[in-house]
């Protein structure tokens, strides 16, 4: 099967959407044929909050990665992420019946099935449900159990859920375009699988996704998802502080972060100023630069000590350290403020080098849509093999649904 | 032998079974019936009774009794439950015609207003007249309902109490937990009224359909016999594959039940397994096994077996048991809005024991002689001290009752009418006054102001003139926006602790002082009644700047959204 798959990822992020066709060949490698990306309306906190502003501009960003790649896009994966996400470890444990030994297929079912009926409030739905290892008599650690001998068989599952309503509005959102959504993913989900190498994730490693609207964490240990979710802060809370520190209108703000700013004040010599201008050049006026500096290493810091909070448990295990990637891993001297935060090594990282236009991927920005396609490719490679004759079938059933939409 | 049994635990040999009437009193309770009526859950005669004829008219119940028609003129109680009894009490003669030659007579009502709290004792009295068992259904008021309404419906529950042979207590606080904080009051209530409807059902079919095994009346009022208890309702239907538990994890799921973390503490808990010919023992027997492990050993399991038709390949799990107050109230946390009123509602007197357990004894025999006319006074009279009614009670209101209803001497009735009201009025006030002191308290734990010393962010003015001259502008000039900024950042944290900003609170610095001190206040005032969950009250909305629109991050009483520095600030100025 020399053939290969091509995936879109779309990710629809607070300050930029972004569509990435990548070609996933057979050997696992990875080639982006085409990026699309536009500035992002209508969301907040990476949530949508205005159907047809987000629409339109993914539109803009969906034509721009069909004119680079030359692909006509119909499916996408979605990466999605809000507040509402949440994450936890589950352990189903199943008693093999008494005239058996050795672990069945049937057995691993069960002990799974076991695993994600945990209660999750009726409002959510299931976004992923990851074997993290089995369990065969208390020896942990066990990858495949099928074909062990055992007596006692557990599942252990780090399972994500979402308010379901909020998920489907974003699915709802990508349907009207129209395109059709072929898995939703959680974003740092995503992006964890071109950031992390698989030393990282065997070492234990945080990977923190900086976005414009929210901080998505991932924590590995020992090879397994440990602890995901998300803190609904991130680079538009740094401006909107600077915006009304300032008096300043938030897209000056923005430049202005992203331009002058840094989260190290020490060093500034202090009376340092900082010209305002405006969009003519006009100078509106003039402020300290370590005043600046300070309210945003104030949020900053705030920020990632709450992703610290909701990981605190798990920090004495990590290995390689915090990955810092997303748009605001990129502002100066986020780096030495995780350090003082988490105590540990951090590197600022962005998606492992795929081939394709490279310069821009390796960008950590576009960590999350690039891993949406290592993830579709990962996805593919466990589904099972459809034959030939199936595949059509599954063609024909997605043609007609689309003609009847 | 099974046959010989079964005859004889029901009401009659006749082979139509028990005659099952449901009344629903007040607009809640009429409710309910619609609820039932569309749903077609039970067969029995549904009776509504209001005060109100614009309800009454709009309800579904084909037989409607209108409450004091002369006297209240076909209007509503209004909420006072004095209004809704004399109201009652004209209308005897009607109520009675409507509920008599019934075997079960089921009450269900809203208490908290006034014809269901007024109302609904008085017809369960003139319903255990006739000679039927009385189950009352009733539900508490949401603890946003209020002070009053919840005081009320703790007074109707107490006088219920007394006559009805179990009462199954729902609290609408729990059930909404069931209920999306988006959804509307109208899903709440009518979420309430469906589980309401199923463990009508539910209470009537696990009676009255012949069981393998099978439960009586008298299981029924042992799982429920518990002074002032809240009953603990789960009902769970479930078809396909693996259905018994299926079933069985629903009826768990039911909000009264809290997962089935409040079964970890029943004493007595009535299970009841339902399903078509296809029923297997190995179902059954997982079903019980799974429930084993939320309930503790020494739980007495009142089990019910039945094979009814009608499910088809479904199973139906029914789950009924009674928590005391106190037990209720170790779970704080699972219901914190109503955990502010209970020690009121206990207060006041040591609730006697509930009067289903002595009768219990009696019910068999009585429905035997359910078509005579008046029972003998002896099971009539609660056995059990009762501390404040007593001598009304006991003495004139049932011994009253009896005649009259044998002999038709409404005079005599009558007669004990000013007497039962006075004793009411002369009642509530003590109620109302032992009110005021605890809301009293609960403002004196707000005036020790506590400062907390704030090291870290001590050092930020020293550090920076800029963020210090901006304090001391906001000060200065009033007129600028900054200024007003910093100033309501200041002044309307309400999240952290709002006793220290009303405290600290300086009145010159804004000129709408008063009016703001007001509202914190009143959020003082919520959140002390309402718990841990409503913690989004924000006033500072512009603070959050372009977040405004957008849900609060709200950590550890902090709302995240609101910029750091001024966060720092007012912790400054504290």
């Amino acid at each position: 099967m020399a053939r290969s798959t091509i995936y879109a990822g779309l990710e629809i992020g607070t300050h930029k959407i972004c569509v990435v066709v990548g070609e996933a060949k057979r050997d696992g490698a990875i080639k982006i044929l085409g990026v699309g990306q536009a500035p992002s309306r209508g969301v907040r906190k990476g949530e949508i909050v205005d159907f047809e502003k987000v629409q339109t501009c993914v539109n803009d960003a969906l034509v721009r990665a069909e004119d680079r790649s030359d692909v006509m896009i119909r499916n996408v994966f979605l990466g999605v992420t809000g507040a509402h996400i949440e994450s936890l470890n589950n352990r189903g444990r199943h008693r093999l019946p008494d005239d058996q030994t050795e672990i069945t297929e049937d057995d691993v079912e069960e002990a799974k099935e076991i695993a994600r009926s945990v209660s999750i409030p009726q409002s959510n739905v299931f976004l992923h449900s990851v074997t993290r290892q089995y369990i065969v008599d208390g020896v942990e650690a066990v990858r495949q159990p099928i074909g062990r001998e055992g007596r006692v068989l557990e599942a252990d599952y780090h399972i994500i859920h979402g308010i379901r309503g909020r998920v489907q509005n974003a699915i709802r959102c990508v349907r009207e375009i129209p395109l059709e959504v072929e898995d939703v993913v959680f974003n740092p989900v995503a992006a964890a699988q071109v950031v992390l190498t698989r030393e990282a994730k065997m070492q234990g490693a945080l990977m923190i996704d900086f976005g414009a609207g929210t901080c998505d964490y991932v924590l590995y240990e020992d090879g397994m998802i440990t602890a995901s979710g998300c803190v609904p802060l991130g680079g538009d809370h740094i401006t909107n502080d600077v915006a009304m520190a300032l008096q300043i209108p938030n897209g000056r703000a923005e430049r202005l972060k992203v331009e002058e700013g840094s989260v190290l004040y020490e060093e500034v010599p202090e009376g340092e100023m900082l010209s305002i201008e405006d969009d003519t050049g006009l100078i509106l006026g003039e402020v300290e630069r370590a005043f600046l500096n300070e309210v945003m290493n104030l949020r900053t810091r705030e920020i990632l000590t709450q992703v610290r909070v909701r990981v605190e448990e798990h920090l004495g295990r990590l290995g390689a350290g915090v990955y810092l990637t997303g748009g605001v891993s990129l502002m100066k001297g986020v780096d030495a403020v995780a350090r003082e935060v988490f105590g540990t090594k951090v590197t600022r990282a962005g998606s492992a080098p795929v081939s394709g236009i490279t310069a821009t991927f390796e960008n950590p920005q576009y960590s999350a849509p690039i891993g949406l396609i290592r993830y579709a490719q990962i996805l593919d490679s466990e589904k099972p093999f459809l034959s030939p004759l199936k595949r059509l079938g599954r063609r024909m059933q997605e043609l007609l649904s689309s003609v009847t939409f | 032998m099974v046959e010989y049994e079964r005859s004889q635990s029901r009401a009659g040999a006749d082979s139509a079974g028990p005659r099952i009437c449901i009344v629903g009193v007040g607009g809640a309770g009429s409710n309910v019936l619609d609820r039932i009526t569309l749903d077609r859950i039970v067969e029995a005669t549904l009776v509504c009774a209001h005060t109100d004829v614009r309800v009454l008219g709009h309800s579904m119940a084909p037989v409607k009794v209108q409450l004091g028609a002369d006297l209240m003129k076909g209007i509503g109680a209004g909420g006072d439950p004095d209004l809704g009894r004399e109201a009652a009490l004209f209308s005897r003669d009607q109520i009675r015609e409507a509920v008599h030659g019934h075997d079960i007579i089921f009450i269900s009502a809203g208490l908290g207003g006034g014809t269901g709290s007024g109302a609904a004792p008085v017809i369960a009295e003139i319903a255990k007249n006739t000679g039927a068992l009385v189950l009352v259904v009733a539900t508490m008021p949401f603890s946003f309902e209020g002070r009053r309404r919840l005081a009320q419906a703790e007074e109707a529950l107490e006088l219920l109490q007394k006559r009805a042979d179990a009462l199954v207590l729902f609290e609408n606080n729990r059930m909404g937990e069931l209920i999306l904080p988006k959804d509307g009051i109208q899903k709440a209530f009518s979420q309430a009224d469906q589980l309401i409807a199923q463990s009508l059902r539910a209470v009537s079919t696990l009676t009255t359909t012949p069981g393998l095994v099978k439960l009586g009346l008298d299981d029924l009022t042992s799982a429920l016999a518990n002074a002032n208890g809240r009953c603990l309702f789960g009902f769970g239907e479930a078809r396909g594959q693996n259905r018994g538990v299926e079933a069985l994890k629903k009826a768990l799921k039911s909000p009264l039940i809290d997962q089935g973390r409040l079964l970890h503490q029943a004493k007595n808990l009535l299970v009841h397994v339902a399903g078509g010919e296809s029923l297997t023992l190995v179902e059954v027997e997982g079903v019980m096994k799974q429930l084993g492990r939320h309930v503790p050993d020494q739980t007495h399991i009142l089990f019910g077996l039945g094979v009814d038709g009608k499910l088809g390949d479904a199973v139906a799990v029914t789950l009924i048991s009674s928590l005391g107050l106190n037990q209720l109230n170790a779970h704080a946390s699972a219901a914190p809005p109503s955990e502010m009123f209970q020690p009121r509602a206990e207060a006041p007197a040591p609730v006697p024991a509930p009067a289903p357990a002595p009768k219990r004894e009696t019910s068999s025999r009585r429905n035997t002689a359910a078509a005579h006319a008046a029972p003998a006074p002896a099971p009539v009279a609660p056995p059990a001290p009762d501390l404040l009614f007593k001598a009304e009670e006991i003495a004139s209101i049932p011994a009253a009752a009896a005649p009259a209803f044998n002999g038709k001497h409404t005079e005599e009735y009558e007669e004990v009418e000013p007497q039962h009201e006075e004793f009411i009025e002369a009642e509530q006030p003590p109620e109302f006054l032992h009110d005021e002191p605890v809301f009293e308290e609960e403002h004196e734990p707000v005036t020790p102001p506590v400062i907390e010393p704030t090291p870290e962010t001590a050092r930020i003015p020293v550090r920076t003139p800029a963020a210090k001259e901006l304090a001391d502008a906001a000060r200065a000039k009033e007129s600028s926006t900054l200024a007003s900024v910093v100033a309501r950042s200041v002044t309307l944290q309400t999240e952290h602790a709002p006793q220290e900003d009303m405290l600290t609170f300086d009145p010159p610095a804004v000129p709408n002082a008063p009016v703001i001190t007001a509202i914190s206040a009143t959020t003082v005032i919520t959140r002390k009644t309402s718990g841990n969950e409503q913690q989004t009250f924000s006033l500072g909305e512009e603070d959050r700047g372009r977040f405004k629109d957008t849900e609060p991050s709200i950590v550890q009483g902090e709302d995240l959204d609101v910029p750091t520095w001024m966060r720092l600030k007012k912790k400054l100025r504290r």
